[in-house]
């Protein structure tokens, strides 16, 4: 091998030496900086609330739209230690349609059915105004419209009624289409730490 | 009970007087009943809560990556087996592009990990990081193992590819340039502060729309574009404009193995030559910066086909 | 599957895939163009219903009309898309096949080698002079020993010499050379059929060399020289035709492997052959006699 053969080769020895670990430094840095794994999250707080009077968009339906899944990876939930099991749910009903012989609202709310309810506790069969209700939603048929989370904000509702990220249905975009286009930045990304990935009951306010 | 009572009530005088039209709605409560109010044994039930992909899933990603970085390696440069690499294509186009549905991308987290090196609020998923960094290293280790057989956008683009045209060199080196103009443009828009961040690569990507059969119409539209001009030009996206590519190939200069062509047991006869679509054969030599692992060279090659047992050589009478 | 119904399958796939893309377009522009009436209509009901609530009614069920035909447009447009997808795929193989047929270039192995079209009766070509074995007019070795020399050095040059002007090493050439040198007839034996290019036999007007290296080979260098011997009907053991026109020589390599299949007619090459080409290559350097 000539001398400049071996030189150039010992240059290319040092240079990918140093890339290799200039990137596991940078590699390194970056894992100790994640601490457990990065989701998206939305914050309904910051959601727009149409019933408190907040003007400028129609109605918000970004997270049905923007998602890059087929079926959006938002879903709508209803946090039960929150809600009040209102007999006449205005996320449940539409409570601006005529009301019909048994004294709820004719019409429901949801476009896709996906919300069903059920009287709860001491069921007073006589009475049906004087019962508690449990409303599910079911998430085959959500598709993270958002009616009954604006339906449900304050001040109609307790704003029990939340979106979320399912996480599993979501592929963790570089950048969160949604993200991008919601007006309120109400989408932020998580840290979730390895830890919690074991665990799925949710944190109860109440003891 | 009061409390319920109260609502029947005001309830009943809501409704009373307009049963054809509609309720004046009025919030009924003001805080969440608790489960001894509501009685009878009820308890609140769990709220659905999905978790994220099970970590085990996300180490399958990962081990999945490096089995197929392995593979790809393997395949081109020890097997030398043009058909197994197509198969290892045919995987990585349905698990990591329709599958997965083209996420995580190490072509798109070039800008996170911009982002991650450069905003100390923002962080990145390990998986990102190590989708980022594998093919990189294994890059300036073998070469460009990552484009053959491992990237779905490659495969993409592999598998339309009908007619190879060649591209005249010069016009070829100067559209290779592009991508190193989109590199910077990536970055440059990734870095900056988070209100006006943008993330061009996966804004204008031209394959995950396909992938997950949804997107945009430009999207679709860049998409169909590339794969027309794909059946005729070998992998206009990863030659041309493919920001990730630019640093594949800045790593894979600095191999010290790749793929090389029957070394030592050359005809010269240029075969080799024709066959690579890509225009990564320069004086029978493979290109380490421009050479994307298809290993369709070894199919042309009489010398590896002999070896191979898919021809033999017989002996020419004397004339 | 036979090379039609690829094709027409092939064909029929991207008629396929162009109706699809076309639905679809036409579906998202639809959509789009749709959309905006679809809003006005709801807001209007909207306003209805703030003044009259008994139209709640409609304004509900005009709401669930949009989205259910929003679902089912989905649906339909999801399962084109995977319809889209599978034709493709079957498209590109197709297309694939049809251009790595034996149609588009020619596989060797796929040749056939026993058609009508293939097996011409030689056509008797143009030949000037006789067609036995042409005189030998011994002169000129007299004339090239004179020039070259009589010791065992010149042997070589004296066997190119002759071979040059006679085209090949006449036997009473050989001869006239051992009794005018001191060459003795085993040496100049020895060299004549040591080194490939010396002839022992009369050639033919035009020496065909058709390259057997292995570029060549898996090209189908065979297929060409057995085409070409059928063509010209070499008998079987000799390589000049009847006619001696043509001799068919095989050749490790002509150093053109990129050209693959290649042969020479005299000094000009020609590559990429089929047997058909070459030929028409044979053709090109002595027509044949219009029949």
């Amino acid at each position: 091998m000539s001398l400049r053969a071996t030189r150039r080769a010992t240059l290319k020895g040092i240079s990918r030496a140093a890339a290799l670990l200039g990137m596991s430094g940078a590699a390194a840095f970056l894992v100790r900086k994640a601490e457990g794994r990065v989701v998206w999250q939305i914050d309904t707080a910051r959601c727009i609330n149409s019933r408190a009077g907040e003007v400028g968009v129609k109605v918000c339906d970004l997270c049905l739209k923007e998602c890059v899944v087929t079926q959006s990876a938002v879903r709508a939930v209803n946090e039960y230690s929150q809600c009040g099991r209102c007999n006449i749910c205005p996320a449940y009903f539409n409570v601006t349609s005529a009301v019909s012989e048994k004294g709820v609202p004719s019409e429901k709310l949801c476009p896709r059915d996906a919300i069903s309810r059920k009287p709860i506790g001491e069921v007073d069969p006589s009475d049906p105004a004087n019962n508690f209700y449990e409303y599910v939603i079911d998430e085959a048929k959500c598709d993270g419209c958002g009616k009954c989370v604006m339906a449900c904000k304050e001040p109609a509702g307790l704003g029990s009624i939340r979106l979320v990220v399912r996480h599993n249905l979501c592929v963790n975009c570089n950048s969160c289409a949604i993200s991008t286009a919601c007006p309120k930045d109400a989408l932020t990304q998580l840290t979730v730490p390895e830890s919690i990935s074991a665990s799925s009951r949710p944190a109860h306010s109440q003891s | 009970m009061t409390r319920a009572l109260l609502v029947l009530l005001c309830l009943l005088a809501l409704s009373a007087p307009a049963l054809s039209q509609a309720m004046q709605y009025e919030r009924p409560v003001d805080t969440a009943p608790r489960e001894k109010d509501i009685g009878g044994g009820y308890t609140t039930p769990e709220v659905q809560k999905p978790l994220p992909r099970g970590a085990w899933l996300l180490i399958l990603d990962f081990a999945l990556l490096g089995a197929a970085l392995a593979a790809s390696v393997w395949l081109t440069i020890y097997k030398r087996s043009r058909r197994a690499v197509v198969w290892l294509s045919l995987f990585s186009l349905v698990y990591f592009g329709f599958y997965r549905e083209g996420c995580v991308c190490p072509v798109g987290s070039l800008q996170n990990v911009a982002v991650a090196l450069t905003d100390p609020n923002y962080r990145i998923p390990i998986l990102v990081t190590a989708t980022f960094f594998l093919p990189l290293i294994v890059a300036a280790l073998f070469g460009r193992a990552f484009c053959g057989g491992v990237c779905a956008l490659g495969a993409i683009q592999e598998f339309v590819l009908i007619k190879p045209v060649r591209v005249p060199r010069r016009l070829d080196q100067a559209l290779g340039l592009l991508k190193y103009a989109y590199l910077g443009a990536a970055i440059w828009f990734a870095i900056q502060p988070a209100a006006s961040r943008d993330f061009l690569v996966c804004r204008f990507d031209p394959f995950v729309s396909i992938f997950r059969r949804t997107g945009f119409a430009h999207m679709y539209a860049i998409g169909a574009a590339f794969l027309i001009g794909g059946m005729f030009v070998g992998r206009p996206y990863c030659r041309y404009l493919c920001p990730y590519g630019g640093l594949l190939s800045w790593c894979a200069r600095l191999a010290p193995r790749g793929v090389s062509i029957t070394p030592g047991r050359e005809l010269d006869c240029g075969l080799c030559n024709d066959a690579c679509p890509y225009g990564a054969i320069e004086k029978m030599r493979a290109d380490q910066a421009g050479c994307l692992y298809c290993a369709r060279c070894y199919r042309s090659c009489p010398v590896d086909r002999k070896e191979s047992g898919l021809i033999a050589i017989e002996e020419i009478r004397p004339a | 599957m036979t090379p039609r119904i690829l094709r027409r399958a092939t064909v029929l796939c991207g008629a396929l895939i162009l109706a699809c893309c076309a639905v679809l377009t036409f579906d998202y522009f639809q959509t789009r163009l749709r959309a905006p009436a679809e809003e006005a209509r709801i807001a209007a009901l909207q306003k209805e219903v703030r003044q009259d609530a008994a139209r709640a009614a409609v304004l509900y069920a005009e709401q669930q009309r949009i989205t259910r035909a929003r679902d089912a447009r989905n649906a339909r447009t999801q399962r084109l898309k995977w319809v889209l997808i599978a034709l493709s795929a079957l498209f590109v193989t197709g297309a694939k096949r049809i251009i790595e047929s034996p149609g588009a270039k020619p596989a060797p192995s796929k040749l056939p080698t026993q058609s009508s079209k293939t097996t011409r009766r030689p056509i008797p070509r143009p030949v000037a002079g006789s067609n036995g074995p042409p005189a030998v007019d011994l002169a000129f070795v007299n004339e090239v020993v004179a020039r070259e020399g009589t010791g065992p050095e010149a042997a070589i040059t004296i066997l190119q010499a002759i071979q040059d002007h006679y085209r090949y090493l006449p036997e009473e050439a050989l001869e006239r050379v051992c009794e005018m040198t001191a060459i003795t007839p085993a040496q100049i034996t020895g060299a004549a059929t040591f080194y490939g290019r010396f002839r022992r036999r009369p050639v033919g007007r035009h020496i065909v060399r058709v390259c057997h290296g292995t570029a060549c080979h898996v090209a189908g260098a065979r297929e060409i020289s057995e085409q070409l011997r059928r063509d010209l009907a070499i008998p079987d053991g000799s390589d000049t035709d009847p006619e001696r026109i043509f001799t068919l020589e095989e050749v490790a390599c002509l150093g053109c492997c990129s050209l693959a299949p290649v042969l020479m007619v005299d000094n000009h090459a020609s590559g990429k052959l089929t047997p058909a080409a070459a030929i028409d290559a044979l053709d090109a350097a002595h027509p044949r006699e219009p029949a």
